[in-house]
């Protein structure tokens, strides 16, 4: 190598070493390289490639003097040019018609390429990407050219993982305090749509991306069910279920999924939908609460997207983070759920008791109320609040229970029912009560309250005593009616010989007296007919405390 | 004149209807058993029982019921000394032709016994 060429290198390298050196986007360290190369190293183009550490492909960094379709195409190079670069061997092709697969020979020769000088970018003995370097003229790449290519591309290598660790680190502290802010946010509801809405719309603004869903996984069908969307078309949602989409399956088992072409990549399964809503990168990860996972979210970019591992920590860290918050207001759903449900129970049960026409009323140990039906109420004229904790005692004095006789006091010596009838003395006449108490027993087999039921039986004694009398008087006519029945046969008997003999009679004085014993015998067959007809009777004073019954 | 059966559980009844009937021409067979009764009206012919309704071993309806199988053209007066609905209403569904309370007036007998002889023939006649 000559002095001149010597300086000429190294006039190049302190170039582009001082350029590089000022920037600290990795990006646009690219992009400085692939707009200075051509210049400095006389050639017509150049382009850098990074490998994405996922998929174990080489993904489009930059490039400088040569057509999209060009670069679009699927394959970089042979797999023997490949396999050499990968190894951490330079390549280089003076033909690359010659060299190249038949595929890409056609697109090779309407770019008019010629020669390419393939070279790996190392960083730390590892191959983080390849430079390439074209010209349209065919060239044969010295050795001092290939060598201080080389070192050019270490240079490179540097350059870009300084850039990339620089902007790492940058963006770990911005999804820190991204992950504090959602956190605060989601934690600071409990409203389970408005938790699920933060996190769909701030994970994407977060990571530059273009939407974002998130998907729960069912406990009854274990399927997943889109809780959430932000950024896209309804269309889209309804593409179909994903649960067999195998970058939706991995992130089910708990690893995070970067998806850097979505339209190349077998763990997609709706790649049109995709191409149609503009999506070009996914990134899939696990929602979890404590150890389970319990759904996923999808983050969406809609320009090629190489998600590093610090993007893909921030979104498992910012799932988990929504899993947490997403688990408290579920329980806290169910939680209020089971709660209106119990109230809802308490009401219900508050309307039998008031709805239930008995008086009712439950005492503690110490026999103050605790609970009493509106029925109690109304009949003591006073509200609830003025009823509960009263002595039960207190209550009822003025009603004719002597305490030895309190079903209350039964139920609390004794641990079993108990009831009483009594009478109470009111304007309107006299009203029997029947009182019912009965024990309600805690955990641990002991009374914990008593609950007596009231009830006006006034009817039921009146209806009693009703019957009792029917009875009575029903026994009375039967009675009348056999006694009247054993006298007519003899009477007749009587009846009809006297007025034979009456007939057959010749003296006057006989006469009279056969017709005064017909006469009546006829009245006692007219009383005979009054007891075969008796509906009724009356009871009349006689003689002293004895009285006697008037037939009616 | 008719022949006529009686039967009532006290003796006396059966012949004092005995005598106030023979009174009037009529041949009366008095019974104080059921049994007997049945078996006259099964060997003779009788016009017209007189049949009490509570009896010894049956009731006066059992009775006639019987009677009006062997002899259906027969007529019947039921006496009672404890008249009901529902034994007024069975004695005519049997084909009583009168249905009488105790204790009966001699007139009031004479009277339903020729009025009862008198429509024999003509079975629309019945009154309690």
């Amino acid at each position: 190598m000559t002095i001149i060429r010597e300086q000429e290198y190294l006039r190049v390298y302190q170039k582009i070493t001082r350029m590089i050196s000022m920037v600290l986007d990795h990006q646009q360290v690219m992009d400085t390289i692939v707009n200075s190369l051509p210049g400095l190293l006389n050639v017509d183009a150049a382009t850098i490639r990074l490998l994405d550490a996922e998929t174990g492909k080489f993904v489009m960094g930059a490039a400088n003097g040569l057509s999209e379709e060009y670069l679009s195409r699927y394959s970089i190079d042979t797999e023997e040019t490949m396999e050499m670069i990968l190894s951490g061997y330079p390549v280089s092709k003076t033909d690359v018609k010659l060299e190249s697969s038949p595929e890409d020979r056609e697109i090779i020769q309407s770019e008019g390429v010629n020669s390419i000088l393939t070279l790996p970018i190392l960083f730390q003995d590892s191959i983080i990407g390849i430079l390439r370097l074209l010209t349209k003229d065919k060239r044969i790449f010295t050795a001092d050219e290939i060598s201080f290519s080389m070192a050019l591309a270490e240079q490179v290598g540097i350059a870009i993982s300084n850039g990339r660790m620089f902007l790492e680190m940058e963006n770990q502290v911005d999804f820190m305090k991204e992950v504090q802010q959602l956190s605060t946010l989601v934690n600071s509801s409990l409203d389970l749509s408005e938790v699920l809405d933060t996190i769909v719309e701030r994970l994407p603004d977060s990571l530059g991306c273009k939407g974002c869903t998130i998907r729960l996984l069912q406990a009854n069908s274990n399927q997943l069910e889109l809780v959430a969307s932000h950024g896209l078309s309804e269309r889209y949602l309804q593409r179909g279920r994903v649960e067999n989409e195998m970058n939706v399956a991995a992130a089910l088992s708990g690893s995070p999924v970067a998806i850097y072409d979505v339209g190349h990549d077998d763990r997609i399964m709706y790649k049109t939908a995709m191409e149609e809503e503009g999506i070009q990168s996914v990134l899939s990860v696990p929602i979890k609460a404590g150890s389970d996972v319990i759904g996923v979210i999808r983050i969406l970019s809609d320009v090629p997207r190489c998600f590093s591992s610090s993007e893909i920590n921030f979104a498992v860290t910012a799932a988990e983070v929504g899993g947490g918050a997403i688990r408290n207001a579920r329980t806290y759903q169910q939680i209020s759920l089971l709660f209106n449900q119990i109230e809802e129970n308490e009401r219900f049960l508050a309307n039998i008791l008031d709805c239930i026409r008995p008086q009712l009323l439950v005492v503690d140990t110490k026999k103050h109320l605790v609970l009493v039906n509106k029925v109690l109420q109304g009949e003591m004229g006073c509200t609830e609040n003025e009823l509960l904790g009263r002595g039960y005692h207190d209550l009822f004095q003025d009603q004719e229970c002597d305490e030895k006789d309190c079903p209350i006091n039964k139920v609390f010596a004794t641990g079993q029912p108990a009831s009483f009838t009594h009478t109470n003395e009111r304007d309107d006449g006299v009203h029997w009560c029947e009182r019912t108490a009965s024990p309600m027993l805690g955990t641990d087999g002991e009374i914990e309250f008593v609950i007596e039921v009231i009830r006006d039986i006034t009817a039921k004694k009146q209806l009693e005593e009703a019957r009792l009398e029917q009875m009575k008087l029903q026994g009375v006519v039967e009675l009348a009616g056999t006694v009247a029945h054993e006298i007519n046969s003899p009477l007749f008997a009587a009846l009809g010989t006297a007025q034979l003999l009456e007939e057959d009679l010749d003296e006057e004085d006989i006469i009279a007296d056969v017709g005064t014993i017909v006469r009546n015998l006829k009245e006692i067959g007219k009383l005979t007919g009054k007891m075969t007809q008796m509906t009724g009777y009356e009871s009349r004073e006689y003689v002293g405390d004895t009285t006697i019954v008037e037939i009616r | 004149m008719a022949e006529i059966l009686a039967l009532d559980d006290v003796q006396d009844a059966t012949i004092l209807i005995g005598k106030i009937l023979k009174k009037k021409g009529h041949t009366v067979h008095s019974f104080t058993e059921e049994d007997d009764a049945i078996a006259h009206a099964k060997a003779n012919k009788v016009d017209l029982a007189i049949l009490d309704i509570k009896l010894k071993k049956m009731s006066g309806i059992e009775v006639l019921s019987l009677l009006k199988e062997v002899q259906p053209a027969m007529k019947a007066i039921m006496l009672t000394g404890y008249p009901t609905v529902e034994t007024a209403r069975e004695a005519i569904s049997l084909g009583a032709d009168e249905y009488c309370v105790k204790p009966i007036d001699r007139d009031e007998l004479e009277e339903k016994v020729e009025k009862v002889l008198k429509s024999r023939g003509n079975k629309n006649a019945m009154s309690v």
